[in-house]
């Protein structure tokens, strides 16, 4: 039972060292905002903010024993945010840094696992910074890198004004081609407004059914197996709902691992509402979420950020959800 | 909220049950900070808050509010005489039963997240490592450990210290000169740790749902499973004990007698609330009896005893019991929750 309030928000700031992320939290702790912002840092330590609510954390990732080999957690983060929703003051929102190679899947799936955390608290989003000079180079060597702009709602592209625009497009569609739902922003010092960055909810479903992706060509010629990308899929005809659950639960439990983020909206056939679900790996959170508009055609969509979809047999599988 | 909302809600409040007993002869408070812990001093119940005070109850007197702490008291406990909390503003304090202060450490940005003491040790933990300072000693001894420690507990001799963190528990023993340190191995990440009143086994709680037991001798483990929700508080009861555990509809009373304790055995299940979860065990000293709090702030009392009805002693306000502690003469009982409300209550009738 959780009467007391609605959740707080909490941000999860990704980025490799010295792309800007703390110039960021910077901004977050310095400007007049009229907000009361919690941030939980790792790497902070010789920037010496004083700041009663900067928090330092151990990144302690901890195997679940539920069955699921991929469920890891942030267990410093179940502590501290437990320890934060203690404070006799309302916090207005949470960021929490990640170090520069860190892999952000145990942070967001903090929030599907440990109930207290998802009782009070709710991911907002993940922002991940980005250095427009080497992410290129990053992307190759780092697969922490990939990751990172793989689980992103938002990319801050910083460091602009060092690159000339043709490089800039290249890099854009580099991040394009790994997440094509990621916002892009170009930045300078991340100068960003701080509403654009904190307060998305990304996570929530209501969103997903906004989520409006730029669908690619499937043209998948100079990749490595290794590669993050990602594959969407449509359907006007509705699904068989007890054939899409044994087909994607299924998938979860086999692919989960190379899965990284999916999302999606259902029409199911005899069914009045829009279901919708997304998902990080194994674990999912899923609703109906109200009756399809009116006027608006009933369709499917639904998308995987990830390694080695091609051999997952998405598409088969997809096909054979379809209504016969 | 809408029109429609707001008097749904005053509907609501006019059919909240009448109150109970011991909601009528006590002392209601409204303190704008959750409960987070009470200990039990000699002439007094102390609890700490998520402002960072610290609070004396005793009898009919006026609460006395002690600023501790620049932050959230994350953990509190005792000597018998003294309270020990830990903050944080990352300091670990000393608080006497007159209110004074002293500072026994202080890490920076590093919480004090545990807290044990004995009548000759006191332990606090700030990240990986535990601090313990024995009589006699006036330097800290460091405890290190590979992982942040969730709970930290000493038998009853004080001379054994568990610390529970990821992986397991680590038994330090006080040797001749120095303590030595095993583990108790188990996959997972555990918090709340105990021994048993005769020392023979150590239970943690664990991220799991589920508790975790060793009998120290020959490091039999004990699994106790099944539980709906994360267990946020046990407690041990009577002289043949039962571990009463939170975190399922109602208190599960697992067996400590016999030769191999709760090994092949059912728990004695007692104060039923429906569908919500227990969040809080306090024994009733003297008798085989627990109050059991639960996540909406109903508090029950019953026996061990499945045979037994348990009765409300408080009604439910909307937030979950985070504390219940009894004077040393049992006398006055201390319910805190989540939302800042104390019920500060004579136990009995006169």
């Amino acid at each position: 039972m959780n009467n007391t309030s609605e959740q707080v928000p909490v941000t999860v700031l990704t980025g490799f060292l010295g792309a800007g992320k703390t110039t960021l939290l910077n901004r977050i702790l310095t400007e007049q905002h009229g907000k009361r912002y919690a941030v939980i840092v790792n790497e902070f330590g010789e920037q010496g903010i004083d700041n009663d609510l900067v928090v330092d954390a151990d990144e302690e990732v901890f195997e679940m024993n539920n069955g699921c080999i991929c469920c890891t957690v942030r267990g410093d983060l179940i502590r501290i945010l437990g320890g934060l929703m203690k404070r006799a003051d309302k916090l207005d929102a949470i960021i929490v840094e990640t170090t520069g190679l860190a892999d952000p899947a145990p942070v967001a799936q903090t929030f599907f696992v440990d109930q207290d955390v998802s009782d009070k608290t709710k991911l907002d989003a993940i922002v991940t910074v980005a250095d427009a000079v080497h992410l290129s180079n990053q992307l190759g060597e780092h697969h922490e890198a990939e990751e990172q702009i793989a689980f992103a709602d938002i990319v801050l592209l910083n460091k602009i004004d060092l690159v000339d625009d043709n490089s800039i497009d290249k890099v854009k569609a580099r991040i394009k081609k790994i997440n094509p739902y990621a916002k892009i922003v170009k930045t300078n010092r991340c100068d960003i407004p701080l509403n654009e960055v904190l307060g998305l909810n990304a996570f929530s479903l209501d969103r997903v059914l906004e989520v409006e992706p730029d669908f690619l060509d499937s043209d998948h010629d100079h990749e490595h197996d290794d590669d993050v990308t990602s594959m969407s899929f449509v359907s006007e005809t509705p699904l068989d709902m007890d054939k899409f659950q044994s087909w994607f639960g299924n998938l979860l439990q086999t692919h989960g691992q190379d899965i990284l983020r999916s999302k999606g909206i259902l029409s199911f056939e005899g069914k009045d509402d829009r279901y919708v679900f997304q998902g990080v790996h194994m674990l999912m959170d899923a609703s109906p979420m109200g009756t399809w508009p009116e006027g608006k055609e009933r369709n499917s969509r639904v998308v995987f950020i990830g390694r080695n979809l091609e051999s997952m047999g998405l598409d088969e599988g997809f096909e054979g959800c379809k209504l016969n | 909220m809408s029109d429609r909302e707001k008097f749904l809600e005053q509907k609501i409040s006019y059919l909240e049950p009448e109150e109970t007993e011991l909601e009528g002869r006590g002392k209601k408070l409204e303190i704008n900070a959750p409960v987070t812990g009470a200990v039990t001093i000699p002439d007094a119940v102390v609890a700490g808050f998520g402002d960072g005070t610290v609070r004396f109850f005793r009898s009919d007197e006026t609460p006395k509010i002690i600023d501790a702490h620049n932050g959230v008291v994350l953990s509190i406990t005792t000597n018998g005489s003294e309270v020990f909390t830990g903050g944080d503003d990352g300091r670990f304090l000393q608080i006497s039963p007159d209110g004074t202060i002293k500072e026994i450490a202080s890490f920076g940005t590093r919480w004090v997240d545990t807290v044990a003491a004995t009548k000759d040790s006191i332990v606090c933990s700030s990240g990986k490592n535990a601090y313990l300072w024995s009589s006699g000693n006036t330097k800290e001894k460091i405890l290190e450990h590979t992982s942040t420690i969730g709970g930290m507990a000493f038998d009853r001799s004080g001379k054994r210290l568990a610390v529970a963190s990821y992986g397991g528990v680590t038994l330090w023993e006080q040797g001749n000169r120095r303590w030595k340190s095993s583990r108790l191995l188990w996959k997972g990440s555990h918090s709340k740790v105990s021994f048993s009143p005769d020392g023979k086994y150590i239970v943690t709680t664990m991220q799991e749902s589920e508790l975790h037991g060793w009998r120290i001798r020959d490091k039999v483990d004990l699994a106790m499973r099944g539980y709906p929700a994360k267990i946020k508080s046990f407690a041990w009861v009577g002289d043949i004990p039962h571990l009463a555990t939170a975190g399922d509809h109602q208190a599960i009373c697992w067996p400590f007698d016999g030769k191999d304790g709760p090994l092949g055995r059912e728990p004695v299940c007692v104060a039923d609330c429906g569908k919500k979860i227990s969040t809080f065990i306090e024994p009733l000293t003297g008798e085989k009896a627990i109050f059991v709090g639960f996540n909406d702030g109903t508090v029950l009392l019953s026996e061990v005893d499945d045979r037994k009805n348990p009765f409300v002693v408080r009604n439910p306000k909307g937030y979950e019991i985070s504390a219940i502690s009894l004077s040393s003469d049992r006398s006055y009982i201390l319910i805190g929750d989540l939302g800042g409300n104390i019920l500060w209550s004579p136990l009995w009738a006169n």
